[in-house]
């Protein structure tokens, strides 16, 4: 065994690390001599001021990495991939991110064993992208909060709004100017709770924003995330369940203006409402106060109206009783003219009843008394006998010789008493006799 | 003021309606119309007038909670550590 190991030494050859990193370097080159498509997940990416872009590349099972190495995208590369990744994909290249690229396998004597990325497929990303997207929908659903948010009503006037955005966007600009400039004067309430709307840090920057919003909630109606006027990449920070889940949860209706014309995030698919712009956010929030308006304005026409009309009315009943007031006079007057001609009538007959009543007492006492006239009486044989101008009823005075008047029914005569008798009472009874008739 | 505060644009809406729809169904003679239209006539002033200012009151609260705001920054910073 010593020898053996002797022997070894003596023919050891030694190199020095250079000479052994150049071995190296030529078998990899050897062994790799094409470029190959590899698919990884960054770990991390960073780019230096020369504008080479150095990437760590995973391979990860259940969380546990598997595999790692370090990749480069060289300027003059990087440019250009990175252009045509962003147009495609929207999104920047950063960790968390799985790409599909071509690249040859390099050793370099200092920087070690590394990967030189030469291309960058998007599609493969984008579908990754969807897939995560689709992963985190479906998780929503499951959950059962994909529209949790939607499910609640729009405040009747929403006109205290809490806006989500970064203070310096030109978005949050063009959306507070829509709002505070609206045609119709509206006065609306907005407070902006500040949050970086980009990059690694946006999601947890929002949903802390949301937190705040959430503990003063009572104060608003609506909660409005709007971004815009920035770049259109990077919007997967929209992507992400925990953000999404948020919003599904707030108790505000939020409503999204996030700026893209790309298909939607997650965050605006569990929004209550998805906005183009920040301007459509503001658009969409002066039209909700104008329907309430405008549901006011018509009651108030409908009152006016029908006040009005039932005004009208009243005063078409009030013209109508005073023309039958008018005419009332005249009726009145007809009527108790009426009444009066009726009740004359019926007094005329009663007079006339009465009349001939009296009348044909009149005639009985008439012929009752005609009966009675002494012409009448005298007519009938009767006569009446005067003693110097007096009339005789009773013979006892009558001396003999004494003169007498006979007045009879036609004429007179004048005798001279020769004899007396003594027949009074016969006289007397004729008399009576007479009476009856005489009422 | 302190009275119309408590009114809600929802409930300052219910009412009117219930009023436009009572007097339109002629259900209550001209005398309560008057006192009916006087109030309809307030409840829009008021809402029309509450579209176009927000109030003092809402606005005193927002300043107040603009300096809170502020300083809760650092709740922001805070929950975003979580």
């Amino acid at each position: 065994m010593d020898e053996l190991k002797d022997e070894l030494i003596a023919a050891k050859k030694t190199y020095t690390l250079y000479e052994l990193n150049n071995l190296i370097k030529a078998e990899i080159a050897d062994a790799f001599p094409a470029a190959y498509w590899i698919t990884a997940e960054i770990a991390e990416a960073k780019c230096n001021q020369r504008g080479h872009c150095y990437l760590d590349l995973v391979e990860k099972e259940d969380d546990r990495t598997i595999a790692q190495i370090k990749a480069t995208i060289w300027a003059y590369e990087y440019r250009r991939l990175a252009y045509r990744f962003e147009a495609a994909t929207g999104e920047t290249l950063k960790r968390g991110m799985k790409i599909l690229f071509l690249a040859s396998v390099g050793f370099h004597e200092v920087y070690g064993l590394s990967l030189n990325v030469r291309d960058i497929d998007p599609t493969y990303t984008m579908g990754e992208m969807a897939r995560r997207k689709r992963e985190v929908i479906e998780r929503l659903t499951r959950e059962g909060i994909m529209d949790l948010n939607k499910r609640l009503s729009l405040p009747l006037v929403p006109q205290r709004v809490a806006v989500v955005s970064s203070p310096t966007a030109a978005g949050y600009g063009d959306f507070a100017n829509q709002l505070d400039n609206n045609p119709y004067g509206y006065s609306f309430v907005r407070l902006l709770f500040p949050a970086l709307m980009q990059g690694q840090v946006a999601e947890n920057s929002i949903i802390s924003a949301l937190e705040e919003i959430r503990r003063k909630r009572r104060l608003f109606d609506v909660a409005v995330i709007i971004r815009g006027g920035g770049s259109v990449v990077d919007l997967n920070c929209f992507d992400g369940y925990p953000l999404a889940s948020h919003i599904a949860k707030f108790p505000l209706p939020v409503i999204t203006g996030i700026g893209h014309e790309k298909d939607d995030t997650v965050v605006d698919l569990v929004a209550h409402t998805r906005m183009k712009t920040p301007t459509a956010v503001a658009e969409f929030l002066i039209s909700g106060v104008r329907g309430f308006d405008e549901r006011i304005m018509e009651l108030r026409n409908r009152l006016v109206t029908f006040s009005e009309q039932m005004l009208k009315d009243e005063t078409h009943r009030l013209h109508s009783l005073g023309q039958r007031l008018r005419f009332l006079p005249v009726r009145l007057r007809a009527a108790v003219e009426n009444r009066l001609l009726v009740l004359e009538s019926g007094l005329s007959a009663s007079v006339w009843r009465l009349m001939q009543k009296e009348e044909n007492r009149l005639h009985r006492i008439e012929q009752a008394v005609r009966l009675l006239d002494p012409q009448n009486v005298l007519k009938r044989g009767y006569s009446i006998t005067r003693r110097k101008g007096k009339v005789l009823r009773d013979a006892s005075s009558v001396r003999r010789g004494d003169v007498l008047e006979t007045t009879l029914h036609s004429g007179s005569i004048t005798s001279v008493v020769a004899r007396k008798g003594d027949n009074a009472e016969d006289e007397q009874k004729q008399t009576d006799n007479l009476l009856p008739g005489f009422d | 003021m302190s009275r119309s505060r408590q009114i809600t644009y929802s409930q300052a809406l219910t009412e009117l309606e219930k009023i436009v729809s009572e007097i339109e169904s002629e259900e209550i003679d001209v005398d309560a119309v008057a006192e009916k239209v006087k109030r309809a006539a307030f409840l829009i002033t008021l809402c029309r007038s509450r579209l176009k200012d927000t109030g003092e009151e809402v606005k005193k609260v927002l300043a107040g909670m603009e300096e809170k705001t502020e300083g809760g920054e650092t709740m922001i910073e805070d929950l975003g550590l979580d």
